[in-house]
């Protein structure tokens, strides 16, 4: 079982640090499509960010951010945006994922609704890869809570 | 008889001044009353805030704005794009995480002044910089020299510092100087690896940990610089 780490240095760094990478996850989301970067990669360091604070200050941290319930939810909310973002260019005359067509729902023109529509699908991409991210490290981290004789830390 | 007169005179004159005085007497008292159930009341109504949690959620307001701009000011950096949509974009995600962990960055502030406290702060790296120089020169004569004269050794000292941003602080510039290394901190004892005589001398003076107890403001100690100020400001005083 993870508990809360003793070591006072290792917790304060990653309550200091805490924010600034879940910002720093947030703007390689938010600049994915014109500078390296995107969905996946965002949401793997806003995991990074929640997996950080669960193995410093105990789990219980984590889920007082993000209870395993609202990791679900967060992951087919993700799938969700990405698809009906597909299937809205699909509606709109389009192929699947075409984002030219968009703009007849956000306005402006062609180049535009591109840009919005890859950044509405990174935004769907990262909150699914953060989320399911989060709940394979709970999923874990409960296997090893319900068995005790799994590693003897509990 | 005129004798007489100028005695009674004076008679009346020093009851009057008693009864002035009496009277004084009488209103300092009163305001010495009032003032102290002013700030009786006050303090009353300080705890009774605590207690509702008013001044908890007042705390919180305070934390969730501090996040904020720090992080604003982060992504600032980070984006380089001054256009209004990132910049809406980045108040967006800046104001999410700051809802998210407005408890994280300003855990365990003990007292006062957040300025102050950074001040002191950027006032403390040219010292911790110049720190770092020497010991390298040191720990580069020591590898230089053919004998190799290092005597290495794990120091134990107890801290007196409280807060844990201040310990951390503290461990992060003795590992930050070459020579020592910070090893571990339990229950507030430090172990430290210095590598020679005269680094782990330096550690055991204290000169640093009065320098970060003076940048958060650990309150009950007594510092050599505040010292210093209190000999100048009496030298001052007694000219």
């Amino acid at each position: 079982m993870i508990k809360d780490s003793g070591d006072v240095i290792v917790k304060t760094l990653a309550r200091l640090l805490a924010p600034f990478i879940v910002a720093y996850a947030l703007y390689v989301v938010m600049h994915g499509h014109h500078s390296p970067g995107g969905g996946f990669q965002g949401g793997v360091i806003l995991a990074a960010s929640f997996v950080l604070l669960a193995i410093t200050h105990g789990v219980g941290m984590m889920r007082r951010k993000l209870s395993e319930r609202v990791a679900e939810v967060l992951s087919s909310v993700g799938v969700l945006i990405y698809a009906g973002i597909g299937f809205l260019c699909i509606f709109l005359g389009g192929s699947y994922l075409d984002y030219g067509r968009l703009y007849r729902v956000f306005g402006g023109s062609e180049a535009e609704a591109r840009s919005l529509g890859i950044l509405g699908v990174e935004i769907g991409v990262a909150l699914a890869v953060m989320a399911v991210m989060c709940t394979i490290f709970l999923a874990i981290y409960k296997v090893g809570e319900e068995d005790p004789r799994d590693g003897g830390r509990k | 008889m005129e004798v007489t007169l100028l005695l009674e005179a004076t008679e009346n004159a020093f009851r009057i001044m008693e009864d002035a005085r009496r009277h004084a007497m009488g209103l300092l008292d009163t305001a010495v009353q009032f003032t102290a159930e002013e700030t009786h009341y006050a303090d009353r109504k300080k705890y009774e805030a605590i207690f509702s949690g008013a001044q908890r959620k007042k705390a919180r307001f305070q934390n969730f704005i501090g996040t904020l701009m720090i992080l604003f000011a982060f992504w600032i950096l980070l984006s380089g794009r001054f256009d209004l949509f990132h910049l809406t974009l980045g108040a967006i995600c800046c104001a999410l995480v700051a809802l998210l962990f407005h408890d994280l960055l300003f855990a365990n502030v003990r007292v006062g002044d957040m300025r102050v406290v950074a001040a002191r702060f950027i006032g403390y790296i040219p010292w911790l910089i110049r720190q770092i120089v020497t010991a390298n020169l040191h720990v580069a004569a020591l590898a230089l020299r053919p004998k190799m004269p290092i005597s290495p050794q794990v120091i134990c000292y107890r801290t007196k510092l409280e807060t844990d941003i201040s310990c951390v602080t503290l461990a992060n510039s003795i590992t930050l100087t070459p020579g020592t290394i910070t090893m571990d901190i339990q229950d507030g004892v430090y172990y430290v690896h210095a590598l020679s005589r005269r680094v782990a001398d330096d550690l055991n003076a204290g000169e640093m940990e009065d320098r970060v107890a003076h940048i958060f403001m650990e309150a009950d100690h007594l510092y050599v610089q505040d010292v210093l100020d209190a000999a100048r400001i009496y030298k001052a005083l007694r000219m």
